[in-house]
């Protein structure tokens, strides 16, 4: 068995996400930040798509802050999926390419972003066992 | 390509893919032939500068702004050539005080290690396998507790919890020598439903270069989105 690499799983959850309303857009709210200049709030659409055999959000569209990361975003997800900690997430781009956790989503939306979103391809592995 | 796992045919094919787009941006990957033949593997060399008391500590934030989790710089090596805008720099990821080279002495940047990785093809798994080897500028091999301190902080939990399955030192099956390198066990599980996906949508994929993608990070291994982004002719 292997350890796996992404360390969502082992991390404590964040805390920052907001819990899901009905509504059919939400927002992923980073912890307050008294630093927060305009260009940190700006925000991006996201559309999560899961892969394989990983749970289906219930709600897919999310207006993501540009400085967001890939890999606070993969902890939202596992949070929001209530994965374990033997479970891990990983996120793809352009349906094949991983990229960085420490990558802004802004950027990724500026690469692959069309038709105003950015569509993200999540999917979670066994890690243990 | 299909289950998850690639022949070594296919595997050569994905690498020169890698290659072709790594010397049109100076990226530095280079193809190491074995005997003269078709078998072969990839080979990059980087150098990282590391904190020399960089703990373990779980540097995680959760807040959207991540670039203080990079406390170390990187820069390549003069033989991959000078192209600083093939490396994968990232916006938001050094301060830019960190990437200048601090004078020797200097009570950040006080120790430049030398990166090795090596892709090669595993027969028994039939997927590719990630060997590395690092060592101080004056030849002094990495331990494997050396190598832990130098991962990105956001990886190394999760790599230690799991340490005898994650990385472990192997003898390099064409060099001989001692190298790290991550076990391909999961391999062929992580791949399989993304290539399923790629194939449902006809779209074609480069699995070395998605792979590359998913392991690469672990190890401070950069893989630049824009072998993505720039079009690329695929397998």
């Amino acid at each position: 068995t292997w350890g796996g690499f992404y360390v969502v799983g082992a991390y404590k959850m964040s805390d920052s996400a907001e819990s899901p309303t009905e509504t059919q857009k939400e927002e992923i709210h980073p912890p307050p930040d008294d630093s927060a200049t305009n260009d940190d709030k700006k925000k991006i659409d996201v559309l999560l798509k899961a892969v394989g055999d990983t749970p289906i959000m219930k709600t897919k569209k999310w207006a993501v802050d540009k400085g967001r990361t890939v890999q606070s975003l993969a902890q939202f997800i596992s949070r929001f999926l209530k994965l374990d900690a033997t479970e891990q997430l990983f996120i793809y781009v352009n349906q094949s390419f991983a990229p960085s956790p420490d990558q802004e989503v802004g950027v990724l939306f500026d690469c692959f972003g069309s038709d105003g979103k950015l569509v993200l391809h999540y999917c979670k592995s066994q890690a243990w066992g | 390509m299909s289950c998850g796992v690639l022949d070594e045919e296919e595997f050569s094919r994905c690498c020169q893919l890698l290659l072709h787009h790594s010397d049109s941006v100076g990226d530095g990957w280079s193809w190491e032939a074995v005997q003269s033949s078709d078998e072969g593997y990839l080979k990059k060399t980087v150098l990282r500068s590391v904190p020399a008391d960089q703990s373990i500590t779980q540097k995680h934030k959760e807040s959207g702004s991540d670039s203080e989790q990079f406390d170390y710089c990187r820069f390549k090596t003069e033989e991959q050539g000078v192209n600083g805008s093939a490396d994968s720099l990232r916006p938001d990821v050094e301060d830019e005080d960190d990437c200048v080279c601090r004078a020797p002495g200097g009570s950040s940047c006080s120790s430049v290690l030398q990166f090795e990785y090596h892709v090669l093809y595993s027969c028994s798994y039939r997927t590719p396998v990630l060997y590395f080897r690092a060592s101080t500028l004056e030849g002094r091999s990495l331990t494997l507790e050396d190598v832990w301190n130098s991962v990105h902080p956001n990886y190394r939990l999760g790599l230690q919890s799991r340490p005898l399955d994650a990385i472990t030192q192997q003898e390099h099956p064409f060099l001989g020598q001692a190298f790290f390198f991550l076990h391909p066990c999961r391999t062929e599980e992580f791949m399989k439903p993304l290539l399923q996906m790629t194939w449902d949508q006809n779209r074609p994929v480069n699995y070395v270069l998605s792979w590359l993608s998913v392991v690469g990070p672990m190890v401070g291994l950069d893989v630049s989105l824009d072998y993505v982004t720039l079009q690329q002719p695929t397998v």
